[in-house]
């Protein structure tokens, strides 16, 4: 089974030595592909001097565009599963195993790394606020979708081929992760989850400050009550 | 007795020089390639249609007589309201969808310049 692990990068040059090495040391068999999101830093340089794939983007899409463009990798280079790891450091790859697992056992496409499940540790799990905000967009989506999970801005998270197809296609942007399971799940894909346990940022700040977490909270609150068009988890295949 | 014009001749002179200066400007962008001929359709119906009001405002009156607008100013501005609102709606659309052909553009490159990097890999480094 042949495994891409997905770092979306931007400005992250500080905290991607100590990703791509843990990456490492946690997953010695799976490919790394760093997306430079447009950075103005030296990540890219960082990632390729550590042996990593980059896909560096001339200009800033953002975290939706960034992660489909290591989807759309994933897509043309045949990779089995994908898993998505933030270049910040918040993600412990040393939960990657776990993550993988229920893929492995063809039991679900789309696996997301949750805080809030038994067994996910005492790691960090956001300000009170927006566990309230995470409680409210699972509930949203459980009733829209028929999706149960209970992290589902969590950007830890491994797919399937057929997520990865999907995604390839089509991914949110902008805040795109509780609408990334909707997408999987209205396709038809099999969504799991599993504990993990998650460190807060090393360096750097998250790029969602207090004011943002309101637009967040509108923003996918829209686009779950709005639903875009169904799509289907295959391409019709050519008759 | 002679009924009061609509329009003051003066007024009616300045609306008309504006109007033909606003046309005038669309038409060189347009053959200077700097706005599409799709893109200034628009602009210049609007351009053209006030020119005829600006001409003959006895239409506007005519206009609002038939809505049941009072004074035929208003059913200007609500027109011109109508108008530019639809405008709006048709330039966020092109936005929306030159911000998602950006998207797969700046992915694609990605994707490219990643084959590209590999392809010199294999090839050693190019010769200096």
């Amino acid at each position: 089974m042949r495994v891409l692990a997905i770092v979306p990068a931007y400005n992250e040059a500080r905290n991607l030595p100590g990703t791509l090495a843990a990456l490492r040391r946690a997953a010695p068999g799976c490919d790394v592909c760093v997306v430079d999101d447009g950075s103005t830093d030296a990540t890219a340089r960082v990632a390729s001097r550590l042996g990593a794939t980059v896909l560096r983007e001339p200009v800033n899409l953002g975290i939706g565009g960034a992660v489909q463009t290591g989807y759309r990798w994933a897509e043309a280079r045949g990779y089995d599963v994908a898993v998505q790891v933030d270049g910040d450091g918040q993600h412990d790859p040393a939960w990657l195993a776990a993550l993988i697992e229920p893929i492995a056992r063809g039991e679900a496409d789309l696996v997301v790394g949750s805080r809030f499940l038994p067994g996910a540790g005492e790691g960090f799990r956001s300000t009170p606020v927006r566990r309230a905000g995470i409680r409210y967009l699972a509930l949203f989506l459980r009733l829209r979708c028929g999706v149960r999970v209970t992290d589902p801005t969590s950007g830890f998270r491994a797919a399937s081929r057929r997520a990865i197809e999907l995604f390839a296609r089509r991914y949110p942007s902008d805040y795109p992760e509780p609408e990334a399971i909707a997408v999987a799940a209205r396709a038809g894909l099999r969504v799991a989850e599993v504990p993990v346990a998650m460190t807060e940022r090393q360096h750097g700040r998250s790029s969602i400050d207090a004011w943002r977490t309101l637009y967040y909270l509108v923003k996918v609150s829209l686009a779950l009550l709005l639903l875009p068009v169904r799509e289907t988890a295959r391409r019709e295949e050519e008759a | 007795m002679i009924p009061e014009p609509i329009l003051a001749p003066r007024l009616q002179l300045f609306a008309v020089g504006v109007l033909l200066v606003l046309f005038g400007a669309v038409v060189r962008m347009v053959r200077r390639h700097q706005l599409n001929l799709r893109d200034s359709l628009l602009w210049l119906l609007s351009t053209g249609a006030g020119l005829v009001v600006a001409i003959f405002p006895e239409l506007l009156t005519r206009f609002s007589d038939l809505l049941g607008i009072q004074v035929p100013s208003n059913a200007l501005f609500a027109l011109a309201f109508v108008y530019l609102l639809g405008n709006l709606l048709v330039a966020n659309i092109a936005i929306s969808a030159s911000a998602s052909r950006v998207r797969r553009l700046a992915q694609e490159c990605a994707l490219l310049r990643a084959e590209l990097e590999e392809l010199r890999g294999a090839k050693g480094p190019p010769p200096a």
